[in-house]
């Protein structure tokens, strides 16, 4: 339930999320309360939940997910085979069990019998090749296409999956051209709608969610909020709330004072220096996890004194990580020890550029920039995003290194970065990166392969390093767990001795819920998932 | 701006032919406005600010882009008066240098407005007919937005930044002061010493501007004056709404937008830039009334 999907379709689209930043946080439920109530024998005035999100839910279509907020609230009412639990580890949902055979390109799927869609449509077989089918139809121009499509550097298109077969009624098997290892992790974004609604209403079918899942979408407002009831025929346990309500309250101060009041039973994100603020309240948790958010700068390295590793790295000195994650997020966030965040499978450690600023100054002299040089710094316009672009400019001009902070609209932003290689103006981009589906390519691949560059994806650092692009591939036709970490351990640190960004850190998800909320948390790319909340009446 | 200083340079060399008589009128001005006891205290407080604007850099505790991250969103105390931001620099230190960003940039953009409306109304008032509808209906225009709308238009069109902050503030000074000067060149336009010159055969433009000028710098003084305070607030408006100063230098607006974000949990961070351009904008005003009442024919 919790959230690759996204993460999937961006990875390979590679723009989008990437400045979509807030979106992607993390949370497991157990360790970790910033706050704690001490009033842990509060109840609920009702059995309907709210949740408060930052963002918007823009879309309720689950192959056509945009954002995080939207794999949230697709969750409620939407199943897939296969999804990452609390602990994020693999579990069966629509299918209970399946295997995967010797050469990796056979999967096959054994399904749970008895499942009925909202609209009393039977769950089968059928119904998932269904699902593939208008998916893989081009003409239905869906996001989560790219799951399933190799993409040649000519643009031409291969299937990854070669045939879906329905031998019986509960089995799908999955037939792969040539072995991928993302493909499961990919199916966990890939929900199941009802065929018979599928054909009723087309595409339209975002108006009209019909799914498995244990809600049931009463309403879908883009910009206000969505609602569910509770699915009275739901297949596993029933929800345990009557109804579940999303508000979209993008002001900070709004969704604290709703928790406050009771208006709200969850709050996500919340923001870090609101925390003070709610101390006074003895019935609010503030939970915190590790997410798989990756915050970076990235410099372009066709540009000339960028193009010197000695700056590059003496830039990376020059940060005071520490103090970035205490201003940026009042202590809840872990510094970057390599370029994907240290949940990711696979991560390998490496050596900090310990914050040090006589080693900046002499890398600097030594590439013979010691009186530094003039840069400009894009990123979003959002408070926080400007307030971590301003940290930055003050970290480097203490190398002499003069920062331009431009702020602009995320659509602006995009217009400027994805262009043909010969306008970019990119010099630095204060971005992040959250890989839903949680693999190492997923991380990797589009933020710093070498034909990634913009247009087609975001390497806007413009790395180009040939050792590095043979293992990612390696990695991806290698099946075994061991041989893969040595492999992408290697690429982390090609990727970080070259330093193609300033590695920054990963922040911490952080969310509040009233202390009688229980089941309810926040995923590490920041979905939320709600399916087994309980509100103690 | 170079043919005005000259027509100013004039006026003073005739003013200085009837020496007596304006000497007693500019000790009977100081005289009355005397008596305005908060315009007196506006305007000190102004000198105080301009002051302060010049001077900051060289007295204020810290450097106003200094960041201390071990104190971060700290409340007033005796080591930082008026607190720190969210990146531990002084907020005092960066009001009073910020105070140079924000009255050049209300003071420049007033100047340039109102050289422009005085021009346009002089010579609508003057010549009238057609140039006067012309002139007068495109003024209508832009009086039909309101002052901040207008501006908002006008950067949204040529783009953000301190400078194209200015040109929208000037634009929407214009009309306000083609107006006034308009119906004051109208009224000294038929004075009997115009009609003096015009009889000794001057040409238009010296009775323009050496003659029917002189008559309508009271009304612009004191327009001028409380346009510098609706500038003031306009500026920061534009730049608390992100299309102003960079959002790392630290201008009054950029800095009370930055500090809403913290309202519930380090007030001060808003409520000192908001104090001061309150004061600020107050002073220019009550300074304007006060220069209205002392300067304004009809009220003497």
């Amino acid at each position: 339930m919790k959230n690759r999907k996204k993460l999937l379709a961006a990875l390979l689209a590679g723009a989008m999320t990437l400045s979509m930043g807030a979106t992607a946080f993390a949370a497991e439920a157990e360790d970790g309360y910033a706050v704690k109530a001490t009033n842990t024998e509060a109840t609920s005035p009702d059995n309907d939940l709210v949740i408060a999100i930052e963002g918007s839910v823009s879309s309720m279509d689950p192959a056509n997910i945009p954002d995080t907020n939207a794999i949230s609230a697709t969750r409620g009412c939407y199943e897939m085979l296969v999804y990452f639990d609390e602990n994020q580890e693999m579990q069966g949902q629509l299918a209970e069990t399946w295997e995967v055979s010797d050469d990796s390109l056979t999967y096959t799927f054994h399904l749970r019998e008895g499942v009925k869609f909202h609209d009393g449509t039977d769950f089968n077989a059928e119904a998932v090749k269904a699902n593939y089918e208008r998916v893989i139809d081009p003409e239905n121009n869906l996001r989560q296409r790219r799951n399933f499509i190799e993409t040649a550097d000519d643009g031409t298109e291969t299937p990854r999956v070669e045939s879906v077969e329905c031998p019986d009624d509960y089995t799908v098997i999955f037939k792969l051209t040539k072995a991928w290892s993302p493909f499961i992790n990919r199916l966990t974004q890939f929900c199941i709608i009802s065929p018979a609604a599928l054909e009723e209403y087309g595409n339209d079918i975002m108006n009209h969610p019909v799914g498995t899942g244990p809600f049931i979408c009463t309403e879908w407002e883009e910009g206000d909020h969505t609602s569910f009831e509770k699915n009275e025929d739901y297949w596993g346990e029933p929800a345990s709330v009557d109804t579940v309500t999303i508000r979209e309250v993008p002001e900070a101060g709004s969704r604290t004072a709703m928790l406050q009041t009771g208006e709200a039973d969850m709050v996500y994100p919340m923001p870090a220096d609101q925390i003070q603020a709610i101390e006074g309240n003895d019935d609010i948790n503030v939970m915190t996890a590790d997410s798989n958010i990756m915050r970076y700068v990235t410099l372009n390295m066709n540009l000339e004194p960028l193009s010197d590793v000695r700056v590059r790295q003496a830039m990376n000195y020059a940060i005071d990580k520490e103090a970035y994650i205490q201003v940026m997020y009042a202590g809840n966030g872990t510094i970057a020890s390599s370029v994907v965040p240290h949940i990711i499978p696979g991560y390998k450690e490496q050596e900090a550029y310990t914050y040090d600023l006589d080693k900046a100054k002499e890398l600097m002299e030594e590439a013979g920039y010691a009186d530094g040089f003039s840069l400009t710094l894009w990123g979003d316009n959002s408070t926080q995003e400007i307030k971590g672009m301003t940290f930055i400019q003050q970290q480097l001009a203490q190398i002499n290194i003069e920062v331009e902070v431009l702020p602009m609209e995320p659509a602006t932003v995009s217009d400027k970065i994805y262009v043909e290689p010969e306008e970019a103006e990119v010099n630095m981009w204060y971005v992040n990166w959250s890989a839903s589906d949680f693999t190492m390519d997923g991380s990797l691949r589009s933020l710093l392969y070498s034909t990634m560059a913009p247009p087609t994806s975001a390497n806007t650092a413009y790395f180009n390093n040939e050792e590095f692009d043979s293992l990612l591939d390696e990695g991806l036709a290698t099946a075994d767990p061991d041989k893969q970490a040595e492999i992408y351990g290697q690429a982390q640190t090609i990727a970080w001795e070259e330093c193609p960004w300033l590695f920054l850190a990963s922040d911490q998800l952080l969310y509040s819920t009233k202390s009688y909320l229980s089941g309810a948390y926040v995923a590490p790319d920041g979905a939320i998932s709600f399916a087994n909340a309980v509100l103690a009446q | 701006m170079a043919q005005t200083n000259k027509n100013l340079g004039n006026n003073n060399f005739a003013a200085a032919e009837e020496l007596p008589k304006a000497k007693s009128r500019v000790k009977e001005f100081v005289k009355k406005f005397c008596k305005r006891k908060t315009a007196v205290i506006s305007l000190i407080f102004i000198i105080f600010i301009i002051l302060m604007a010049i001077i900051a850099p060289f007295i204020v505790p810290y450097a106003p882009d200094q960041p201390d991250y071990m104190s971060l969103l700290q409340g007033p105390s005796s080591t930082h008066i008026w607190g720190t931001d969210e990146f531990g620099q002084d907020v005092f230190s960066r009001l009073m240098v910020g105070s140079r960003l924000s009255l050049s940039c209300a003071l420049i953009a007033t100047i340039v407005g109102t050289i422009g409306g005085v021009i346009l109304g002089l010579i609508a008032g003057f010549y009238g007919g057609f140039i006067d509808s012309l002139i007068m209906r495109c003024c209508d225009v832009l009086f039909a937005f309101p002052d901040i709308l207008l501006a908002i238009a006008v950067v949204a069109i040529i783009g953000p930044g301190m400078v194209n902050v200015m040109i929208a503030v000037a634009v929407f000074t214009v009309p306000s002061f083609a107006r006034i000067i308009r119906s004051a060149t109208i009224s000294v336009k038929g004075s009997l010493y115009v009609e003096v010159a015009r009889s000794l055969g001057c040409k238009n433009s010296r009775i323009l501007f050496v003659h029917v000028f002189p008559g309508t710098i009271q009304s612009m003084i004191v327009n001028f004056t409380m346009r510098i305070g609706t500038a003031i607030l306009a500026a920061s408006s534009l730049s608390f709404l992100g299309f102003g100063a960079n959002v790392t230098e630290p201008d009054w607006g950029a800095m009370l937008s930055t500090g809403r974000n913290y309202l519930n949990t380090a007030p001060h961070m808003v409520l000192f830039p908001g104090i001061l351009i309150f004061l600020t904008v107050l002073a220019f005003n009550l300074l304007g009334d006060g220069l209205r009442d002392t300067l304004d024919p009809k009220m003497n």
